[in-house]
């Protein structure tokens, strides 16, 4: 297992930055998540990491090794890392077992043919070694792509958007049985997704991106708790947003005041987590609409003109008058 | 080639001015008589099949595509026979009889392009057009016909191509055309200089009428853009019209295939001589099948590169493209001035035979690696490409991705591709005849030279040879069509 490093990496396509200037680190054996909106940059970062493309300034240096920078492009057949393909990419004309032993050829065939059982038993798939990829279900492609992925031992595994195409259920059970087959291996990964739950929960640190810029690099609770920037904040839950002034270190929103450690006078935007905002009847908001939203609801409140979004467990009634509470941890204050 | 063509004309320059402009005249008039009938059956009978229901279209629908088997020259030779011998009231000769057996022969290109242009066609289009208030009339006109109309270019300009390409049935009804021409300059006069310089011209028309191909097909692509597919209602007939659109599709089957099918079948058995036509048989069987496998790797090579995106691949392709597309004539009289100035200069010295299979071999190769190319490429094209990158990121180097991955995944299209080729190779005639070592006859040469001679009884059995050899892909082609359709198989 190895540190993948990239440093001052940029990528342009038709003149326009993918990667504009990105610096990351994935730490030794840890899960990072690539987080991040379509065409933010973050499968981008694992083709170069493959180096099934090169960048067009900056390095990527993988243990002590530089595989891509100036001069120097190592093939993508001897850098010795894992990737599981958003569409999976098992080869058709091989059964699952043989897929796995693709990556195996250097060893001889008993022992390569013993140790893909070895790797489809670890993701609970030994007894669908002779089944083709097109008799296997979704779920279970995705194991088999991941088992291929880590047997030949790679020094990091790319996972592109790993569990998207699948339903809900499947959605979570595979994403914890994922990362107990990366954490048992120790496996140093990348894992790119643009959902927030799936980054938060699986991930030991989160890189935000958006528009081929890093916006923040941090663990999950850090970059949830202290964004860096709108955006970041934006990035990891649906958010209420006011632009105003600070004065006397808060920023007065219709709801209620955000603490702010801008200068007074200073332009302001406060942000307000969905999730970190509290009803209670009172008379500050009124209630413009109430869904349901799994054991929560998502209420619509208006107050001066100002219409915010609150994911709140209290059921409320249409037409009620509310008073309304932030959560600290979920309030934040931008330069504007 | 274009090199030689350019270079300083003969003595005898107005000899091969007037040569080519007779021929430019011929295969312009051949190539749209005979351009316009193939229209006018391909496209009725694809509308016919693709938007109405009458009795036997189902098939009608695939035995429409049977013409396409045999070479003009075959269908040449048994219509001549078949109105000479009959005393017929019609006999089919000169410009028109050509036009006829092309319109005929060809038709199938114009129906194969512009039935998928119609089945590409969304159901969506066509009710979103009744639900604004047109009739099923004016569907037809507004909505059905301008959406297959790029479609039935693509197949228009290909049934061109093939025209002004065609040889054996232009020499047979004694049409002065492009292709005539080159053989008669280098034949008849041993001009080197004047043929090239014709070959030059026949190139260029072919390539106008690739490039107008590869522009409708482009566009037919954007046509049949729909996100929500629906199979398309079909239109019922009523009984009169339904017969007569049965009599209309079963009168091309019989023209086109069936009528000289058996024609030839029956001289065949009756004046066919085994002995005289096992030697040529042989050869064709040996030429054709070393000629495949050295096309089919040249193919596979171009193939595998291109999906490689390299540059070079992309080259490749359009350069086989242009191959395909140039006239046998023109790539034997090419192979012919290369090779000999290669002997001249002292680069290939042996024997005769030797250097004349060689530059056989050479001229198939470029003549038909697109034909091989296609296929192949269809059948890599249903590996994502996430495939080829799978394996590169499991330390799979180029050599051992294009044998365990990218081969064994388009196999069944391999087999496909080699039958292909072997077929062509076998119905090729110009080129051939031009470069084959003396004395070395095939069984294209041999119909061919009976049929010089008049000789059209003798000439049948080797045609019929050649017939049967053609529907092997015919029979692989029809079994494609279902797939090009969205949702069914």
């Amino acid at each position: 297992m190895s540190t993948v490093t990239l440093r001052n990496v940029r990528r342009a396509y038709d003149g326009a930055w993918a990667l504009d200037d990105v610096s990351l680190t994935a730490p030794e054996g840890k899960v990072l998540a690539l987080l991040g909106p379509s065409g933010s940059g973050k499968s981008t970062i694992l083709r170069l990491i493959a180096g099934l493309e090169a960048p067009d300034a900056g390095e990527i240096v993988i243990g002590a090794e530089t595989v891509s920078g100036p001069g120097r492009l190592l093939p993508t057949e001897q850098r010795r890392i894992g990737m599981v393909f958003q569409d999976y990419s098992l080869f058709p004309h091989l059964s699952a077992g043989a897929n796995v032993a693709f990556g195996l050829d250097r060893l001889t065939r008993a022992d390569r043919d013993a140790q893909a059982l070895t790797w489809l038993d670890r993701v609970g798939l030994k007894h669908r070694a002779g089944a083709f990829p097109h008799e296997l279900s979704g779920g279970e492609q995705q194991r088999v792509a991941l088992a291929r992925a880590l047997a030949p031992k790679p020094r990091a595994v790319l996972l592109d958007e790993p569990f998207s195409g699948l339903d809900p259920v499947q959605r979570a059970e595979l994403r914890d049985a994922t990362l107990a087959t990366l954490m048992e291996t120790g496996t140093t990964t990348l894992f790119v997704t643009h959902d927030a739950e799936d980054a938060l929960q699986v991930a030991d640190r989160l890189a935000i991106l958006k528009g081929g810029r890093l916006l923040q690099e941090a663990a999950p609770r850090i970059a949830y708790d202290q964004p860096a920037s709108l955006d970041v904040a934006a990035a990891l839950g649906p958010i209420n947003v006011f632009d105003g002034v600070c004065e006397n270190g808060v920023v007065a929103t219709p709801f209620g005041n955000v603490a702010s450690a801008l200068a007074n006078g200073a332009r302001a935007r406060a942000a307000v987590r969905a999730e970190a905002i509290a009803l209670r009847p009172g008379n500050m908001a009124r209630v413009l609409d109430v869904r349901p939203h799994g054991a929560h609801d998502l209420v619509r409140i208006a107050a001066r003109g100002v219409v915010w979004r609150a994911l709140t467990p209290a059921r409320m009634g249409l037409g009620e008058t509310v008073d309304v509470e932030f959560q600290p941890a979920g309030a934040f204050v931008f330069s504007a | 080639m274009i090199g030689f063509a350019l270079s300083p004309g003969g003595a005898d320059a107005s000899f091969g001015g007037n040569l080519l402009r007779d021929g430019a005249i011929g295969t312009a008039l051949v190539v749209l008589i005979g351009g316009a009938g193939a229209v006018l059956f391909g496209a009725s009978a694809a509308w016919l099949v693709s938007l109405c229901r009458f009795p036997g279209r189902g098939i009608f629908e695939w035995l429409l595509v049977v013409p396409l088997a045999a070479p003009s020259y075959v269908l040449a030779y048994a219509y001549t026979g078949m109105t000479w011998a009959g005393g017929s009231a019609i006999e089919v000769r000169g410009l028109w009889g050509a036009a006829f057996v092309y319109a005929i022969g060809l038709y199938p290109y114009v129906y194969l392009a512009a039935r998928a242009a119609f089945a590409s066609q969304s159901a969506c289009a066509l009710e979103a057009a009744r639900t604004l208030g047109a009739t099923p009339v004016h569907v037809f006109w507004r909505v059905a016909l301008p959406l297959a109309r790029p479609g039935i270019a693509a197949g228009a300009a290909l049934t061109m191509m093939e025209i002004a390409a065609d040889y054996g049935a232009a020499y047979h009804f004694g049409l002065t055309t492009l292709s005539t021409a080159v053989f008669r300059a280098w034949y008849a006069h041993g001009a080197l200089d004047a043929a090239l310089q014709i070959a030059a011209v026949l190139l260029a028309a072919a390539i106008v009428f690739l490039l107008a191909e590869r522009w409708a097909r482009g566009r037919a692509a954007f046509a049949g853009g729909s996100t929500r597919w629906r199979a398309l209602p079909r239109y019922q007939l009523a009984p009169l019209p339904g017969f007569l659109a049965a009599l209309f599709c079963g009168a091309l089957v019989v023209f086109g295939a069936i009528l000289p099918l058996t024609w030839l079948g029956r001289l065949a058995l009756l004046h066919g001589d085994l002995g005289d036509i096992a030697q040529p048989f042989a050869n064709s069987i040996i030429l054709s099948s070393t000629g495949a496998l050295i096309t089919l790797a040249l193919a596979v090579a171009i193939a595998v590169s291109a999906r490689r995106a390299s540059g070079a691949g992309k080259a490749s392709v359009l350069a086989a493209a242009m191959g395909y597309a140039a006239p046998g004539a023109v790539i034997a009289i090419g192979a012919l001035a290369l090779f000999g100035a290669a002997r001249s200069a002292g680069w290939i010295g042996g024997l005769s035979a030797g250097l004349a299979l060689t530059a056989l071999f050479w001229t198939y190769a470029a003549r038909f690696a697109a034909a091989g190319v296609q296929p192949i490429d269809a059948g890599l094209a249903r590996l994502s490409k996430g495939l080829d990158a799978s394996a590169r990121t499991l330390g799979a180097g180029p050599w051992r991705r294009m044998f365990s991955v990218d081969l064994p995944i388009a196999a069944p299209s391999l087999g496909a591709a080699a039958l292909i080729l072997f077929v062509e190779i076998l119905k090729e005639l110009p080129a051939t005849l031009l470069l084959r070592p003396f004395d070395f006859d095939t069984l294209a040469v041999r119909a061919y030279s009976y049929a010089s001679d008049e000789r059209l009884l003798q000439a049948a059995a080797p045609s019929l040879l050649i017939f049967i050899a053609g529907l092997a892909p015919i029979l692989i082609l029809t079994h494609g069509i279902g797939r090009a359709r969205a949702g069914q198989r």
